[in-house]
């Protein structure tokens, strides 16, 4: 019997990797399958809860445990690979510290925010809160209320979280971690095209000649889309694989280019590209001429850091007009770009220009298709839009873009970055599909969909991630909710800003979470959360894809979700606590009733009655709540994009399909934005057309290299990067619980270049302390392993709440996209 | 790693893991590649492709173990990519009963 099962199963197991791999093997091996074996497992789909890639899971449940998983061979993301994060992901639901009750701070029985951490009933912990609130929206005004979200949470979530905060509360003091991750991207895309997230998708890699990576380190981050690469250039001889960075990485191993260049040189480097395609006359004239306009952006435009630093008192342009431009001709912008030469782009990143020239001629000759990926390198940049902006100016002056191939593609780090944080818009400034709460047209449309009093929604941009921290160690941020992320060990600087912020005694914290994180300990109350396929949801990953799934498997008792938590939160307040009257009176019907009839149980999010949920299928918010929540909210947010390019499928389709990518026009996906043909926004006889502007056409923007907010010098002489590794996702909360991550990578280690060490007589092992002007971390020193960065820079991760590298960073971030840059800061570093 | 905050005691059940990879490997080492996987005690190399793919399966008593065969492998020279594909496990505990 045991032999049999274990044949069967091993059976199942080579045929799935044959499959993936497209590889027959012997019949022998794979045709063992009995059907009773099967049925004893229950099989359903989900995205991975990890990076932005959205592979497909398949999970299989057996007495309500997931005990088997694997890639989705179905999935056209993964096509049934998984990367070794993924290949653990079940063992994140089952960590021993698992949070199971909400956990106050108190004394003698009563909340002090000195206290300890006692275990106590949700009913007391939302009475704490719900006092907390009303006092604070009593004494304060709404903009004393916050919360801080996440791309990592379910677009239900994040929805159902807006409309809280931005109608409920009238706050639009919502930020989401994705602006840590994307906010760049997304100030890059809105300045170029006025639509967000890219053009392309993942089938341009097997449709390309050349791939250049920007700073990304895709073996480590995107493993899943690293094999797609990988498998393009080893089937593939003609295919190069270019690469660029501030330190050696595994990537590497795969590049036919790979560079080396000096941080924050990046925007030279790409100004040199453009100014090479020009001077060899390779501008694609006829797509230049009709799709393209050329602007001078503003400079000198600041750090992003508190407005007294000596940097913001001297930069000219660091108020409401850094993101300011005006037009100019093609004969301007070619001269802006004429001074960064080979010689001076070489001078100033450190590269070789023969390497330099090699690159710039993947864009420039017209017969190669290229992709640029990026992630972080670009994104956490203190010039991250301007960044972004240049890398699109190469593709459009050689009219390399929406077609199969031809994409500049900019990578996500969190499984719904895109489809929470961006297309929600869960962002202080943001309404759903790029509506901006500055417009009134746009807050009218939000109040209509929501059936609101005009004026619902303030029209002041809310404090985002960086000026919350700052907010709360002022004293103006006062009850603030933070859910589904671990910002205490994310955010820059945590010891001047974060962590004053956190325990300022006028501030009441609340922490949702799984597990005991840094973040959670710095709070005052600790809600505990239900994670991945313990509820249903939606994600969006990076290339437009909408995935569904459903509730897998029970939450353990005393865990609830982020959606039950915010929907039952919304039950305690009245709206005559919340709206002033004036407001109340010009709708009259709103009168009496409390939040939760307002904004969820109502007949739209509320119209979707219980009997869509099959009586076998696991559904606690939609039971709880007495409707289909999840379809309720998901089918109200999509009205905002229908017919406006970010059209959803109904959401049942989804639950059919392994995603679509939006726009998603009479039930088929697009794979290519902004080309005729494959757009079916693309307006007909144009070739191309970039309907997020008025005029059709994208935006080519004149901007130069300006240096970095912090520079090594005599005392602190070494640039200090920070980042990821394969085997912890971000901050580690849910993979160090898993015990073989954790082993394979159990601290985070200061890479070093041998030559650094040496002359500081440091030897590999050695524990040492990194030293910045604002904070000191302790770690040990790696010369060897998989990263080498070269003399005068060194990289450690940030995944390790044992060793918190971001009490050394420093939170200059983009004045435009108030997104940190976390890749450069000058440290020393001693030994202990 | 986090400290456990409520000690749990469990019985160590007796399970049968299964999983399965594809892996690519630069082709001009692909033997060795070939020899670090079968060098590892309840692997089996299922197929190989000229162009380096490698399908194969590790067998182990426990997860861990499985995870620690990664590990070795994962940073193999001439490793390029390692994916795991799928993973199972019995419960053997009472099998006989």
């Amino acid at each position: 019997m045991t032999i049999n099962r274990r044949e069967f199963i091993k059976a199942n197991a080579i045929a799935a990797a044959a499959v993936v791999a497209g590889i027959s093997v012997p019949a022998s091996a794979s045709n063992l399958i009995t059907s009773s074996e099967l049925t004893k497992l229950k099989w359903d789909k989900a995205p991975c809860r990890f990076c932005g890639t959205g592979c497909g899971v398949n999970v299989g449940v057996m007495d309500g445990k997931i005990v088997a998983t694997h890639g989705d061979i179905k999935s056209p993301v993964n096509k049934g690979l998984n990367c070794v994060k993924g290949y653990f992901l079940s063992k994140i639901l089952y960590g021993k510290d698992r949070l199971t009750t909400p956990l106050l701070r108190m004394t003698n029985g009563e909340y002090n925010k000195n206290g300890d951490f006692t275990p106590v009933s949700w009913e007391k912990a939302f009475d704490v809160m719900e006092e907390k609130a009303k006092t604070t929206l009593k004494e304060k005004g709404p903009t004393a209320v916050g919360m801080f979200g996440s791309g990592q949470w379910t677009v239900q979530e994040g929805y159902a979280a807006v409309k809280l905060m931005k109608a409920g509360f009238r706050t639009n003091n919502i930020d989401p971690n994705a602006r840590h991750c994307m906010a760049s991207a997304v100030g890059g895309f809105m300045r170029t095209f006025g639509i967000d997230e890219p053009m392309g998708c993942y089938d341009d890699i097997e449709a390309t000649d050349a791939m250049v990576l920007w700073g990304s380190n895709m073996a480590e981050m995107h493993p899943i889309l690293w094999t797609r690469v990988t498998d393009r250039r080893l089937s593939a001889p003609h295919v190069k694989v270019a690469l660029l960075s501030t330190f050696e990485h595994r990537s590497f191993d795969l590049a036919d280019n790979g560079m080396i260049f000096t941080p924050q040189t990046d925007l030279a480097i790409l100004n040199f590209i453009a100014h090479y395609i020009i001077s060899t006359g390779r501008v694609n004239q006829d797509f230049v001429k009709k799709h393209t306009n050329f602007r001078l952006g503003e400079t000198d435009i600041g750090y992003g850091l508190r407005p007294e630093h000596p940097l913001e008192q001297k930069a000219k342009n660091n108020g409401k007009t850094a993101g300011g431009s005006v037009p100019i001709k093609f004969e301007e912008y070619a001269k802006f770009v004429s001074t960064y030469t080979v010689e001076y782009a070489s001078k100033l990143s450190g590269v070789p220009e023969s390497n330099l020239i090699a690159l710039a001629e993947l864009y420039a000759d017209p017969k190669t298709k290229v992709i640029s990926f990026w992630t972080m390198g670009f994104n956490q940049h203190t010039r991250g839009v301007w960044a972004n902006n240049l890398v699109y100016n190469i593709h459009l002056l050689t009219g390399k873009i929406s077609t199969p191939g031809n994409s500049p593609f900019s990578l996500t780090g969190q499984p719904s970055a895109c489809g929470t944080a961006r297309e929600v818009g869960t962002f202080s400034h943001r309404l759903p599909a790029d509506l901006v709460v500055a417009n009134p047209k746009h807050r009218a449309i939000a109040e209509k969909i929501w059936q609101l009093p005009e004026g619902t929604v303030p029209s002041e941009r809310g404090y985002h991630a960086v000026e919350q921290n700052r907010k709360l160690k002022d004293g103006e941020l006062n009850f603030y909710w933070v859910q589904c992320n671990n910002n205490m060990q994310a955010a820059a600087n945590t010891m001047e800003e974060a962590l004053p912020g956190y325990r300022n005694p006028n501030n009441f914290i609340v922490v949702s979470d799984p597990y005991p994180t840094v973040t959670a300990q710095a709070a005052d109350l600790i809600l505990p959360t239900a994670m991945w396929v313990e509820k249903e949801g939606v994600y969006g990953n990076a290339e437009r894809r909408t995935q569904a799934w459903h509730q897998m498997v029970e939450a353990p008792k005393g865990a609830k979700s982020d959606l039950w938590q915010l929907v039952e939160f919304s039950k305690r307040f009245k709206v005559e606590e919340v709206w002033p009257e004036e407001l109340i009176a010009k709708q009259a019907s709103v009168r009496g009733k409390s939040l939760f009839e307002i904004l969820y149980k109502n007949d739209s999010v509320g119209k979707f009655s219980l009997d869509e949920v099959s009586d076998d299928q696991l559904n606690d918010e939609a039971r709880e709540f007495g409707f289909y929540i999840q379809k309720g909210l998901f089918e109200e947010y999509a009205a905002f994009g229908r017919g406006h390019g970010h059209d959803l499928a109904p959401y049942d389709m989804y639950h059919e399909e392994r995603g679509l990518r939006w726009p998603v026009v009479n039930g088929k996906e697009t794979l290519w934005r902004y080309k005729e043909g494959s757009d079916p926004y693309a307006k007909k006889g144009s070739g191309w057309d970039f309907y997020g502007k008025p005029d059709g056409r994208a935006v080519i923007f004149a901007l130069p290299y300006e240096p970095a907010a912090e520079e090594p010098d005599e005392e602190y002489d070494l640039w200090l990067s920070t980042g990821r590794v394969l085997e912890h996702w971000h901050s580690g909360s849910m993979t160090q619980r898993v015990p073989e991550l954790y082993k394979a990578m159990p601290d985070a280690l200061v890479y070093m270049h041998p030559d650094d060490a040496k002359a500081r007589n440091m030897r590999r092992g050695d524990l040492v302390k990194l030293i910045s002007r604002r904070g000191e971390v302790q770690t040990r020193v790696e010369t060897r392993g998989r990263n080498k960065p070269p003399v005068g820079l060194v990289f450690m991760p940030w995944f390790d709440a044992s060793r918190l590298v971001n009490k050394v960073t420093f939170d200059a971030t983009d004045p435009l996209s108030k997104q940190t840059d976390y890749k450069k800061c000058a440290i020393k570093i001693v030994k202990v | 790693m986090p400290s456990n905050t409520v000690a749990q005691v469990v019985k160590k059940p007796k399970e049968y893991h299964v999983a399965s990879f594809v892996a690519q490997a630069i082709t001009s080492q692909l033997s060795d590649v070939e020899q670090a996987i079968t060098a590892s005690k309840g692997s089996e190399i299922h197929a190989v492709t000229p162009e380096g793919k490698i399908v194969f399966t590790l067998e182990a008593s426990t997860q861990q173990a499985i995870g620690k065969l990664i590990d070795k492998l994962k940073y193999h020279t001439g490793m390029l990519s390692l994916a795991p594909v799928y993973h199972q496990y019995l419960n053997e505990n009472n099998e006989d009963n």
